[in-house]
């Protein structure tokens, strides 16, 4: 991401790129000279240029803007000539884009332009979860809603679906991955290093000057990640960034180790979104980011505490009733807190992504708020609850559902989730 | 006589490198015909999966192309094979799963990230491997690759030779396809070029060393399949 810069400054970083690839003696060449034609450098050499220049830059961009160019110095200069004038522009758009309101305290917005979301591929039903847990059977379906839950194959890992549901969210934008300027990654289950964020870099093949980070919060983690990637934008210093979202319960909360009471209602899966600092490419799906904003209840923190036990195992605490208390009394609240915030009615919102502990406490929320049910997509009830990914599940399905030809008009959309602490975080989205 | 399967046709500047499979009772192993003056044709006339009649004289190339042979008639075409068996073929012959199997010796990278084989150390100039992901990406009037072993190891920036490709994004760029042919294009390789080749079954890809220059050989991606079509240039 390259902030406005001075020619003398562009002046200098070509001089040194060029000396580094040509030897520290070389006469820096006419501006029109061909470097390739002229023997000045040979067609690596021009490359490896470029891309010594794209990293001291942040010009990610600047091999493709060259192509069908003549290799020369003038082109380079144009090409960097281009970008400045596109940054320039791109702010000034984004900025007027903005309610009158929001202009004089945003530098950059940052827009949602695509998602992508992944589920294991193995459905389980509920009643067999109720069985490998050792529960009556039908009590996972009675006491939590949840019908079926969706579990990762073997070969599948938070690796695997978090990539899956990025490449989904970059495709259908067709976003190559040497675009990404950040890589945010979030999960509850992934415990070994390399990061999950340092293995979707490998695996996505983005620039080696991406960078990679991970956030925590556990499901609470989307939030906080699109806080983060929110905030990188609007300082200028990232223009595209993904999140991804991943979580494979089935691996860690397994019979034997955990209470099916608590284990039973997880299922594994991924999301992953798209951000930029402008909503061009992508008009049709580009959603703004509004504010977030958030908290911790440690009244709470005790109605579900996990840990490692010294045998190994997972000690969990979970007091179920507890926590669904607190769940549906503290999401209720953040949510009046967004429509509060954002000034957009409740009922206007296209839909609401939130944490889904489970289905039956989906449906208290919904009735507490006098929303209808609809307005929360279906992800509990037919995956499990997915940690990081519950949230990201329901986002993307809305996201689906804005770009139905159907939907004329897609409302906003109302964001809110917590995590164990209790850590609450809520925000919302506007059509750009 | 010899009978050879193409599998590689690279383009080097103005001429073809050229690389075929050689049964030799039970292995199958990389063979580079080359002509008494030098390593590359002129003029190649075949494609890959072609089965050609050749007489081929050991020849002591230095390492690492130890697959040199001096070809010393003309090729004579005998059959063709398709796409996905040549793929059989080519898992049957020099495979790697790692960077440090690729060529028989640790891989180096140069400030940019270039990576390189020092000559002495490389064992062979030619292997397959398997990807997990692949991309490519215009630079500079340059094709380059960027890709992720099943090791997990990650190649970046490596010089495209393969000439059906290379020529595809020469078709591509053609000024006849009309305007904003960069973007178009590279609209293509960031969308559709993932489900036509990662997802094709038969997805391959070989890696080649160049010959040593300045005393390194540069790793270059010289085949990938599936090889592209003709009529996806209509797609975008």
């Amino acid at each position: 991401m390259g902030v406005i810069k001075d020619q003398d400054y562009w002046v200098r970083l070509v001089e040194e790129c060029f000396r580094r690839e040509a030897g520290p003696q070389a006469a820096l060449p006419a501006p029109r000279q061909d470097l390739i034609e002229t023997g000045a450098l040979d067609s690596m050499g021009w490359v490896s240029f470029l891309r010594s220049l794209e990293s001291a830059s942040g010009i990610s961009q600047l091999g493709t803007l060259l192509t069908q160019r003549t290799p020369s110095l003038e082109s380079i200069f144009q090409v960097i000539r281009e970008t400045q004038t596109v940054s320039t522009v791109d702010v000034l758009d984004t900025v007027a884009s903005l309610p009158v309101s929001s202009r004089d305290r945003t530098q950059l917005s940052a827009f949602l332009v695509s998602s992508g979301a992944a589920v294991g591929s193995r459905t389980v039903s509920s009643e067999d979860i109720d069985r490998a847990f050792g529960m009556p059977p039908g009590k996972l379906r009675l006491r939590a809603g949840i019908e079926s839950v969706a579990y990762a194959e073997e070969n599948e890992s938070e690796l695997l679906l978090g990539a899956r549901a990025a490449h989904q969210s970059l495709r259908s934008v067709a976003c190559g991955a040497q675009e990404l300027d950040w890589i945010i990654a979030t999960g509850e289950t992934h415990r070994g290093y390399p990061s999950l964020s340092a293995q979707l870099h490998s695996q996505l093949l983005v620039r080696e000057t991406c960078a990679a980070l991970d956030v925590g919060g556990a499901c609470l983690g989307l939030l906080n990640a699109l806080a983060v990637a929110q905030g990188l934008i609007a300082s200028g210093r990232a223009r595209t960034i993904l999140v991804v979202t991943s979580d494979v319960h089935s691996r860690v909360l397994r019979p034997g180790k955990v209470a099916g009471e608590f284990g039973g209602l997880f299922g594994d899966g991924a999301s992953a979104f798209l951000l930029r600092a402008v909503a061009s490419s992508a008009p049709q799906l580009g959603y703004l980011l509004g504010e977030f904003f958030f908290g911790c209840a440690g009244q709470y923190a005790g109605a579900i505490r996990v840990a490692d036990s010294p045998n190994g195992n997972l000690d969990v605490h979970f007091d179920g009733e507890a926590l669904s208390r607190a769940a549906i009394t503290r999401m209720e609240k953040v949510l009046l807190d967004v429509e509060l915030r954002s000034g957009i009615a409740r009922s206007s919102v296209l839909g609401l992504a939130t944490h889904q502990p489970n289905p039956r406490l989906v449906t208290l929320l919904a009735k507490q708020l006098g929303l209808p049910t609809e307005k929360f997509p279906s992800v509990a009830r037919t995956f499990g609850n997915l940690g990081s990914s519950t949230c990201g599940a329901a986002l993307d399905a809305i996201l689906q559902a804005a770009r139905d030809p159907l939907t004329k008009k897609p409302g906003p959309i109302f964001l809110a989730s917590l995590g164990p602490g209790l850590l609450f975080g809520g925000g919302w989205l506007t059509r750009a | 006589m010899t009978k050879l399967l193409i599998t590689e046709i690279t383009r080097m500047g103005p001429a073809f490198c050229v690389i075929g499979l050689q049964r030799e009772k039970e292995k199958i192993r990389s063979v580079r015909p080359v002509t008494a003056t030098a390593n590359s044709w002129l003029h190649f006339p075949y494609h890959r999966g072609d089965v050609l009649q050749c007489d081929l004289a050991p020849f002591s190339g230095s390492k690492p192309h130890i697959e040199d042979r001096v070809s010393t008639r003309g090729f004579q075409k005998e059959s063709a094979v398709p796409e996905p068996e040549v793929v059989t073929f080519l898992r049957k012959a020099e495979m790697a799963e790692s960077l440090r199997e690729l060529f028989g010796c640790a891989l180096h990278e140069n400030r940019s990230g270039g990576a390189f084989a020092k000559p002495p150390e490389a064992t062979r100039s030619v292997c397959g491997t398997v990807t997990q992901n692949l991309r490519l990406e215009l630079c500079g009037d340059e094709l380059r690759a960027t890709l992720v072993l099943s090791s997990g190891e990650v190649l970046r920036d490596l010089p495209v030779v393969d000439r059906d490709w290379r020529n595809f994004v020469d078709a591509a760029l053609a000024e006849n396809r009309g305007a904003n042919r960069v973007p178009r294009l590279e609209r293509f390789l960031n969308s559709q070029f993932h489900y036509k080749v990662l997802s094709c079954p038969h997805h391959f890809i070989r890696l080649g060393l160049t010959r040593p220059y300045h005393e390194l050989c540069w790793l270059m991606l010289d085949t990938l399949i599936p090889l592209p079509k003709h009529e996806w240039l209509e797609e975008f």
